[in-house]
This record gives C-alpha cells, sequence and structure tokens, in this order.
C-alpha cells in the first residue's frame, strides 16, 4: 500500500484527525465514531493509559490522574505566568523539571509535557491507522499560529516521541485556510478567525489557484474558551462562597464538577438562551451536616456581560493583524471561524459585526484545522504536487542588549523560510566567550518577551577586545522553529556553541524517553470499555448537571492526597538536592517572583557598545569556562564550597551551567524530520 | 522539482551575494508590487523547500539558501519603506542586501516617539496602513487630519509630504 501522511489537530481541549486520499479529505472518527477526541490522558492505578473522552469523563473521579489541556504546558519554563495559571486551575500535580521545564506529576511517576502530547498523538495515530487499516509513519501536526519556537519544538518533539516524523509543523489558521480554499480555483483574500480551547489567532491569507500566502498573523495565547468557561466558574464559585461560606475552589473533586458544569452550560449557551447548572451534593455544610447543591440559571446575556472583554480582546488583535496585511476589514472575500468557542452566537455576532460580514459556516469550526493538515500532508508527500503554502514568522525574534531591552533581529510576518545575521566583537581583552540570549515577542523590554534559550559561542582565536568577530546566523526554518549558529569569519570555522538555557528537552532526554518508551502503555479505549469503566460522556450531552462521582466520592480522596503531598521515587530525591543548594533555590524564587533572569544576568553581561552597528558582548571569565565544562550535569556549582564571590557575581551561570546541550545535536536531528 | 538543473541551482546560490534584490527576483528595479508578488511566487515555486522535498544533501542546502534569500527580497520589495531604504542603498553602493530589522524599527520608532495625541496616533496609525498598501491619497489624509490634532510635528509633516509627493 502506498505511503500515507495524516494531519492532525493536536488542540487543547480536543484533537483530531484526517486524511487526504484521491483528493477527497476525511475526517477519521474514532472507536465512538466521534470526529473529535479529547485531548486528556488517564492513568490507571494499573499503569495503563487511556485517551480521549473516556479519560476525559474521568476527570470527576480522579482528577489527579487525569491530565487535561496539557498544550497549555508545552514548551513552557516552570517560572512562566502560563504555568503559574495552568497550576491554579489543574488539579494534576505540576511540578519543576530540570533546566526549568516543566514536569507533570502523576502517580510515582513525572512526565514532561511532550510525553503527554505524544500519549494523545500516540492515541490519534492508532484511531488512523484503524480507520485506515494501515501503518502510518508520517503526519502534520499543527499548532496556534502565535506558538513560539519553544512550543513549536515541543510538539515536534511530542510526535517523535509518539512514533511519527512530523512532516511539518502548521499553523492553524493556515490550515483552516487551506480547508477552506484549496484546488477550488479562487483568488482571494480571507480571514480565518480562530479561538480554540486555550489560544486565540488571527491569520491574513491571500488565495491563488495554488499559492497560499499568509500575509499577516497575529494572536493571543492567553485567550480561549477555557477563559470563557474560567469565567463561568468564577461567578459559580463566587456565589456558592458567599451563600454557604464554604470555597469550591479548594476541593479539586468540586473543582472539577464545576468545570464540567460550565463547560456544558457554555455549549448549551451556543444554542439556548439559558442554561440550567446543577450539580447535586457538591460539598458538605460547613458543620459537617448536609450535603450542599449547587443551583443556577444564567443566561446568554449574562454570559455575554462576563466575557464581553474577552471578546473584545480577539478583536484588538484582529485589528493588528489587519494592519500588518495592509488590508481593510470589508475588503476581504471571506472570514473563516475556526474552534468550538465560535459556534457561541455571541462570538459569531461579534464577528460578523466587526468583519461586516457573515462568517463562512460551511466547514465544520472542530475538523476544518484537521482537514487542512491533512491537505498539507498530502502535499508534501506527492512528488507531483504543484500548490505550495508561503507562510510568516508569528513572532519578532530578538536578542537581549544593553539595559534589559531586546533588539529586534527578524520581524513578525516575516516570510519564512528567513535568515539574518549579525556580527558580534568581543568586549574585553582575551574574551574566550559570547552569550546571547535569544527571546520572540514584541515588547521593547527583554524580560517582556518570551525567552527562547541562552546561547554560548566559545572556541574563537583570543585577541584584544574588538579584534574579533563572531557571526551568528538566526534561521527560522518552515515549521517557524529558530536555528541559532555562530562561526569566525575570519577562518570561516563554525564556533562551539551551548544552549545555556532551554526549555526544552536534550537530545540525551529525548533519547531517553523514546527507549523508555511510556507511551506505549496508551491502551486504546473502545465503547465497551467505557461500559465497563461506568465512563459518562459528557461531551456528547449538551446537559448543564454533572454525574455524580462514582469511585471516589466525599470532598477529598484521603489516599489520592497522600500520593499528592509526598511525591516518591524520582521526586523526593530532586527535592532534597534543592534544599541543600540554597543559592540555587534563592536564584529560583527570582525567577519564579516574575523573570528576573535579565536582572540576575545584568552582573555579567556587560554593557553593550553599539559600534558601526556591531553590538559588544560580554566576558565570561575562562577559570568559570572550565569549571562549568567539568560541571557533572546534576550537580550544583554553588554548593561544594566554591568561590562564594563567584557564585555571587554569576548567578546566572552558577544556575545555567548544569545544562550541557550541544546545539549540534539538535541540528544534527534535523534532516530526519525536514 | 525545480526547473533549474542541479548545477544552476548550485552556481545560483554561489553568486548569490553579489546579486541585489532585484536580480535575484528575476524583477525591474522600478517593478510594481503585483510583480514583485508574481515574482515571488514564481521563485518560491522553484526554491521553497516544501517544492523540493524529496532533494537532499548540498543541492537542498543550496535550495535552502537561496529560498531565504528570496523571502528576504520580498520582505523588502513588497514594503514600501524598506524599499525605499534598499534603493537608497544600492544607489550609494553600500551593499546588496538590507538588514530587514533596520528601516521597520527606525520608522517605527520615529512614529512611536513623534505622534503624542491619542488622535493623531490613531490617525498615524490609519496612514501606515494606508501607505502600506500603497494608498497614497488615502495616506495623505489622514496624515493631514494627524497634523490638525499636532500642528507642530515635524515627523508628521514631512510623512505627510511625503505622501503628496507620491499622489502626484
Amino acid at each position: 500500500m502506498s505511503q500515507i501522511a495524516i494531519g492532525i489537530d493536536l488542540g487543547t481541549s480536543n484533537s483530531c484527525v484526517a486524511v487526504q486520499r484521491e483528493g477527497a479529505v476525511e475526517v477519521l472518527a474514532n472507536a465512538f465514531d466521534e470526529p473529535i477526541t479529547a485531548s486528556v490522558v488517564g492513568l490507571r492505578e494499573d499503569g495503563s493509559i487511556v485517551v480521549g473522552n473516556t479519560a476525559r469523563a474521568n476527570i470527576i473521579q480522579d482528577p489527579k490522574h487525569t491530565i487535561s489541556s496539557s498544550k497549555r504546558l508545552m514548551g513552557r519554563y516552570y517560572f512562566s505566568e502560563e504555568v503559574k495559571k495552568a497550576q491554579a486551575v489543574c488539579s494534576y500535580e505540576i511540578t519543576e523539571g530540570p533546566n526549568h521545564g516543566v514536569r507533570i506529576n502523576v502517580r510515582d511517576e513525572r512526565f514532561s509535557p511532550p510525553e503527554i502530547g505524544a500519549m494523545v498523538l500516540r492515541e490519534i495515530k492508532s484511531i488512523a491507522e484503524t480507520r485506515l487499516g494501515q501503518p502510518v509513519s508520517q503526519a502534520v501536526i499543527t499548532v496556534p499560529a502565535n506558538f513560539n519556537d519553544n512550543q513549536r519544538q515541543a510538539t515536534k518533539d511530542a510526535g517523535r516521541i509518539a512514533g511519527l516524523e512530523v512532516l511539518r509543523i502548521l499553523n492553524e489558521p493556515t490550515a483552516a485556510a487551506l480547508a477552506y480554499g484549496f484546488g477550488k480555483g479562487l483568488s482571494q483574500q480571507v480571514a480565518v478567525y480562530d479561538l480554540g480551547g486555550g489560544t486565540f489567532d488571527i491569520s491574513v491569507l491571500e488565495i491563488g489557484s495554488d499559492v497560499f500566502e499568509v500575509l499577516s498573523t497575529c494572536g493571543d495565547t492567553f485567550l480561549g474558551g477555557d477563559d470563557f468557561d474560567d469565567r463561568l466558574i468564577d461567578l459559580l464559585a463566587d456565589e456558592f462562597l458567599e451563600k454557604q461560606g464554604i470555597n469550591l475552589r479548594n476541593d479539586p473533586f468540586a473543582l472539577e464538577k464545576l468545570k464540567a458544569a460550565a463547560e456544558a452550560a457554555k455549549k448549551e449557551l451556543s444554542v439556548e438562551e439559558a442554561s440550567e447548572v446543577r450539580i447535586p451534593d457538591i460539598a458538605t455544610a460547613a458543620d459537617g451536616g448536609a450535603s450542599l447543591s449547587l443551583e443556577r440559571t444564567v443566561t446568554a446575556a449574562e454570559f455575554e456581560t462576563l466575557v464581553q472583554d474577552l471578546i473584545q480582546r480577539t478583536f484588538k488583535v484582529c485589528d493588528e493583524a489587519l494592519q500588518q496585511a495592509g488590508v481593510v476589514a470589508r475588503d476581504l472575500d471571506g472570514v473563516i471561524l475556526v474552534g468550538g468557542p465560535t459556534r457561541l452566537p455571541i462570538i459569531h455576532n461579534a464577528v460578523r459585526e466587526y468583519f461586516q460580514q457573515d462568517p463562512r459556516t460551511d466547514v465544520d469550526p472542530d475538523q476544518v484545522v484537521a482537514m487542512g493538515a491533512a491537505i498539507h500532508a498530502a502535499t508534501l508527500v506527492d512528488t507531483d504536487n504543484r500548490a505550495f503554502l508561503l507562510d510568516v514568522t508569528p513572532l519578532s525574534l530578538k536578542i537581549g542588549v544593553a539595559g534589559g531591552l531586546a533588539e529586534t533581529i527578524i520581524e513578525r510576518n516575516t516570510p519564512v523560510p528567513i535568515e539574518q545575521t549579525r556580527t558580534f566583537t568581543t568586549f574585553q581583552d582575551n574574551q574566550e566567550s559570547v552569550v546571547i540570549r535569544v527571546c520572540q515577542g514584541e515588547s521593547r523590554e527583554l524580560s517582556e518577551n518570551e525567552l527562547l534559550g541562552q546561547f554560548e559561542f566559545s572556541g574563537f582565536k583570543k585577541a584584544r577586545r574588538g579584534e574579533v568577530e563572531i557571526e551568528v546566523t538566526f534561521e527560522i526554518n518552515e515549521d517557524g522553529i529558530v536555528n541559532v549558529t555562530a562561526r569566525d569569519p575570519e577562518t570561516e570555522q563554525a564556533t562551539s556553541t551551548r544552549i545555556t538555557l532551554s526549555s526544552g528537552l536534550s537530545e540525551v532526554e529525548m533519547r531517553e524517553i523514546i527507549e523508555e518508551n511510556r507511551t506505549e502503555r496508551v491502551t486504546s479505549a473502545t465503547p465497551e470499555d467505557a461500559e465497563v469503566l461506568g465512563a459518562v460522556d459528557l461531551v456528547a450531552k449538551p446537559v448543564a448537571s454533572v454525574p455524580e462521582a462514582r469511585e471516589h466520592p466525599g470532598p477529598s480522596g484521603t489516599a489520592d492526597t497522600d500520593v499528592m503531598e509526598v511525591p516518591a521515587g524520582p521526586d523526593e530525591i530532586d527535592r532534597s538536592e534543592e534544599l541543600t543548594d540554597s543559592i540555587d533555590i534563592a536564584v529560583r524564587e527570582d525567577l519564579a517572583g516574575g523573570m528576573d533572569i535579565d536582572v540576575d544576568l545584568n552582573g555579567t553581561t556587560q554593557a553593550m557598545l553599539d559600534l558601526d552597528g556591531e553590538v559588544e558582548l560580554d566576558l565570561l571569565p575562562e577559570a568559570e569556562m572550565d569549571r562549568m565544562a567539568a560541571e557533572e550535569p546534576a550537580s550544583h556549582p554553588a554548593a561544594g564550597g566554591s568561590d562564594p564571590a563567584l557564585a555571587e557575581t554569576q548567578p546566572d551561570e552558577s544556575l545555567f551551567g548544569d545544562v550541557g546541550t550541544d546545539l549540534s545535536e539538535i541540528a544534527g536531528d534535523d534532516p530526519e524530520v525536514c | 522539482m525545480s526547473a533549474l538543473a542541479p548545477a544552476e541551482i548550485q552556481a545560483l546560490a554561489r553568486i548569490m551575494d553579489e546579486l541585489n534584490y532585484y536580480q535575484l527576483m528575476h524583477v525591474a528595479p522600478g517593478a510594481s508590487p503585483r510583480e514583485v508578488k508574481a515574482s515571488y511566487y514564481a521563485t518560491s515555486r522553484t526554491f521553497h523547500p516544501d517544492a523540493n522535498r524529496h532533494v537532499s544533501g548540498e543541492l537542498r542546502r543550496a535550495i535552502v539558501e537561496i529560498a531565504k534569500r528570496v523571502s528576504e527580497a520580498y520582505a523588502v520589495l513588497r514594503d514600501p519603506r524598506r524599499r525605499e531604504a534598499y534603493d537608497q542603498m544600492l544607489e550609494d553602493r553600500r551593499g546588496v542586501r538590507l538588514r530587514l530589522a533596520q528601516a521597520a524599527e527606525e520608522s517605527r520608532q520615529q512614529g512611536e516617539n513623534a505622534v503624542h495625541t491619542p488622535q493623531g496616533r490613531q490617525y498615524w496609525n490609519l496612514a501606515q496602513t494606508d501607505i502600506a498598501r500603497k494608498d497614497w491619497p488615502a495616506a495623505a489624509r489622514n496624515l493631514q487630519t494627524a497634523l490638525a490634532f499636532e500642528p507642530s510635528n515635524a515627523a508628521v509633516r514631512r510623512a505627510l509630504e511625503a505622501a503628496k509627493t507620491r499622489t502626484g
């Protein structure tokens, strides 16, 4: 049979898979005949892993072992705002992993977000294989257009862990436009309004007969359907607190019930004028007596008031995208809606008003992205294909410069692939290395942008300051993934590169994860399983009441609380190590307090002079370099009686010194997936 | 697959640093935005990595190098502000590559620093959209309005003069 490549929409709440065969695009339904599968992972006591709606139905009974919305953690640093936000609303345990990464602790195991993503992908892959009756190894996976490099890389890693060759990381709105206009001989300018579970994107595209050109794309990664739910949750929880004096947010079981009820109410409000929320036995009265229920009718008008500002925020982003594309709203030939929340009449109406035209409703907003990904996957494996896609980078690529500022290297909405080169020179005599911080975002302030990583270049000749040149090349490929390399222009030799800070998995970690292959434990759920488990399908029913918990009734499961508070195994060891390392902890707390890396680094990253457009960079003492090179990855330099002055002036290096990822290793991995 | 022979592609990658963006894109220096776009599509058809998925090794590297330069050329030639700076650069014989961030950053800073009132900024931003679309009469109108809010603003006045000149 011929090689087949699938398109996967790996969503925050739901995922969908499609394939293009003989010119026709079809969405592949799961064993329950549902076109979309919940992006929820459940880890059962016997070690098996379930993914999808079965896992999702279990959230209320088993919130600590059921992982939802993990996409929000993809490619994030532990100290990021988004992770803190996730910790506040997620019932599963989110902890700090190596290298400031994020780990999810379930039972005795720790998983990186890409591994959880890989479990969802493993299930999706298996759905496709079942439907197609043949193995599948190649896929196009979509991401929100506004995803940064770290998030794209993490998504690509997830694909690899799941045993997929990721042909392309494709932007969701671009995929939607493909599904809308591919092969129709159109000549149009369209906007794609994509409001997903966790993110909002808007893209403006020019569609030709066989060319899709993205003119601009803008987004907000902190805005999605989940935020609409949160507003409802807040309303319900606040009122309950006022009336009963009980904060439902403090009880993971009650919180999950609330979340499910809020989401169901939101869905009901897409078709009804009002929704009745009814959650029986959500809490026990403070005096330990009666069981309390939550009952509340929410009207569409009330809901609109709750979320009005969120909707307006999306149009601010639309303003930007239109301006960047040089297009006026009323001149657009079409507006395509993507994402479940766009089903809400309030959104639909607001979009119509803003764009002064009726948005297209001929493609299912939950399936359009996967369909576009499938079309693109087919064009990528088809050697005779004439159609192609010209996309842009969604975020400006910047480097840190003096004064805590960020200087733009590649502006957002620049077509990709793209490359820009800058020449740097040394700042001090006999300087041995140059450190560059690379970030993405639109702020002038370095700390307000998303830090991609810190690169350290060395191995060039020793000379007086200003006499050494280092040519650094910043590249963004078709996947939107950033690559930074450096060379000595005199010798044309590549300098050695160390990534001293990166939220991603190192190549070594990736190999370990693939070797360990925990995602293999994903067992595909079937309708029969669901019956056995007594799982209730919350998705299919637009009913705002929530079934009672079955397996773990009561306000808090005692056995589970133990697991959560006293982590066993490797996690415990990690914590004790942290306690012996006071300096490390101090800096970590700084980081948690709002990304103070820049402030910390000012001790080492000296002021840079702009000299004929060249930026001068700092020195790292030789001794410190040697010491770092000799460091074992797990050891903590500041703790072992090393020079305290060094630790004080170089807090960033003692903190980031245990990284040791080699860029060449990561780059070496590329040809396999390009 | 590329229409060019592998040897031609590698030769192009080698001499690329000596070609200006117009030469690379096969368009005349006075080419219209429409011509620039058409050339971008045609050139991408040959050099975009997606169109060359089945090519590997040295040849692929050459193709990717060219594709990146084509993106750069398009990013400059489609943007009136960058293109103006680039044309000046060619005239002064200061090289054939424009640093992408430079022109945009300068012009944005100029605008942001220069326009102080909220209304002035609003019309200034509208004018920027018009300029991007090369709608000079509309840009002139909006700049004129911006100037009404900030009559002594030299940056707005300069931009207005430029828009008027282009309106002809």
